[in-house]
């Protein structure tokens, strides 16, 4: 007799056994309970262990990343036009890659924060939290000012390029021009896919972001290899990301006509020799002076003027 | 430089839709699993071979969407369909030789004093060891009617989640059950 719910269980599970490969719907193993135990029914002082609920990034935190993003444009700023410094601006890149990207593993970025604001600006039932605003906007900010102070030394995926530019090769200017017009059509795709009913909806922009696998140490293949075919290709063509796909540089390149300030090269104080012009890897230096709007904020070109060293030292 | 276009516009401007942005702004948001559209989930879709889209494409290397055991609604049955793989076979001790989980993250504890005389009325807790799940849905699939009473469903763990503009696995998604929501209003 004792033994006979035992037996009536393992009938049970026998038969499901024999049913669910029959028949997937009518599964005869019976639920012991028809509703769930509580603790004072099941009494010994037995208590309801807790769900685990992990919260996300304190907001805090994420506020922090914005200070550090407009902290790093005003330290990018300051190196680049006041102090001039090619050696502390490249210390800058590699916090900024370490930062932005490795740790925070590329997110949250200005560049894919266009493609919320896009949505958030055309669908009513979509809203962004204030720090991704502040992180669409700061840049543009500091680009109405200063020029392009984000993508030199604060951008991580503008970082990895620049710190993999071996022996870069001059393009000639109107293959620059052309590719550079490619940016345009990127940022009008990437709003076009952005703007779509939400279930059609795709950010294009992360989809295709060709060095985010690396900060996440994981990612689809073919993404990880287009990446490494970015980074091996920038070792030649400075910045080919920046300089021909980025969507974001392309709204910041535009906002640098209205700059006050940026890179100047003046033929006052520099010598005009030409220098500068040969080691900008990015053909920003156009009869012997700085175009703002494709300025990369590296500082190579005060770091090749011989008369900047001989001020410096 | 166009003499029309002045900084000052483009600054109104941008503040302009900023001031939008922010107004419209709803806290902080989260992706979430919705639970009545995921097929793991959702009733009447028993049977079925589990979906485990959340386990394959989510883009941090361990997905973000674990199994949440809701243990206030846990039958804590004795034979739980969720922990036993039950269409295995039956050992010795009357219970299915094989455990449904493939990374073998649930745990299995006896409540109290066991009494071999009386199975239908020992009850066992099982605990999800979160950091293991990989979010398969394989005992999600089982824990809801009939065999059990519903109380694991999939959730999105915030700390593991790099809130994706746009999350990859409802790219994949055939039921579209990820759906973006104030965190207050997240599970």
């Amino acid at each position: 007799m004792s033994r006979l719910p035992q037996v009536i269980g393992r009938a049970c599970v026998i038969l499901a056994l024999l049913a669910q490969t029959a028949l997937a719907q009518a599964i005869p193993y019976q639920r012991p309970v028809d509703t769930a135990p509580q603790a004072d029914s099941i009494g010994g002082g037995y208590k309801v262990p807790a769900v685990q609920k992990p919260l996300p990034r304190d907001y805090w935190l994420q506020v922090l990343d914005v200070v550090a993003l407009a902290a790093a444009m005003g330290i990018s700023v300051w190196l680049v036009l006041k102090r001039r410094s090619r050696k502390w601006l490249t210390a800058l890149t590699i916090g900024s890659l370490a930062y932005f990207g490795f740790y925070r593993e590329g997110c949250i970025c200005p560049i894919g924060s266009l493609q919320n604001v896009v949505v958030a600006l055309a669908d009513p039932k979509y809203s962004i939290p204030m720090v991704v605003t502040a992180t669409f906007v700061l840049p543009l900010v500091v680009a109405l000012y200063f020029g392009r102070a984000f993508c030199g030394g604060v951008c991580a995926l503008g970082a990895i390029q620049e710190l993999v530019v071996l022996k870069p090769v001059q393009v000639p200017r109107r293959l620059d021009r052309a590719l550079g017009l490619l940016k345009y059509v990127y940022l009008g795709l990437a709003i076009l896919f952005a703007v779509k009913p939400a279930l059609a909806r795709d950010f294009l922009i992360c989809r295709f972001d060709p060095f985010v696998g690396f900060f996440r140490r994981t990612g689809a293949p073919h993404m990880l290899i287009l990446g490494g075919a970015f980074l091996v290709v920038g070792m030649f063509v400075g910045r080919p990301y920046c300089r021909y796909l980025c969507p974001y540089g392309g709204l910041l390149a535009w906002c640098t006509r209205l700059a006050r300030r940026g890179v100047t090269i003046t033929p006052n104080k520099e010598l005009d020799c030409g220098l500068c012009a040969g080691a900008c890897p990015y053909g920003a230096i156009e009869r012997m002076r700085a175009v703002r709007r494709n300025c990369l904020y590296c500082a190579r070109c005060y770091a090749y003027c011989p008369r900047e060293r001989g001020v410096a030292s | 430089m166009s003499q029309d276009l002045t900084r000052r516009t483009v600054l109104a401007v941008l503040a302009g839709g900023a001031a939008f942005l922010v107004k419209k702004a709803n806290g902080q948001i989260v992706w979430q699993v919705n639970a009545s559209r995921c097929i793991n989930s959702r009733l009447f879709e028993a049977g079925v071979e589990a979906c485990n889209l959340c386990t394959t494409e989510c883009v941090v290397a361990l997905s973000a969407v674990r199994a949440v055991n809701e243990y206030s609604k846990c039958g804590r049955c004795n034979i739980c369909p969720a922990y036993f793989n039950i269409t295995s076979a039956v050992n010795e001790l009357g219970q299915p030789s094989e455990k449904l989980c493939p990374r073998d993250a649930i745990a299995r504890k006896a409540i109290g004093k066991v009494d071999p005389e009386d199975p239908a009325n020992n009850f066992y807790e099982y605990i999800i060891d979160e950091e293991k799940c990989d979010g398969c849905g394989k005992c999600v699939m089982k824990c809801k009617e009939p065999l059990g009473l519903g109380s694991i469903t999939l959730r999105v763990r915030y700390d593991k989640c790099v809130n994706c503009n746009y999350c990859s696995i409802l790219k994949a998604c055939p039921q579209n059950a990820l759906m973006q929501l104030p965190i207050d209003q997240a599970l």
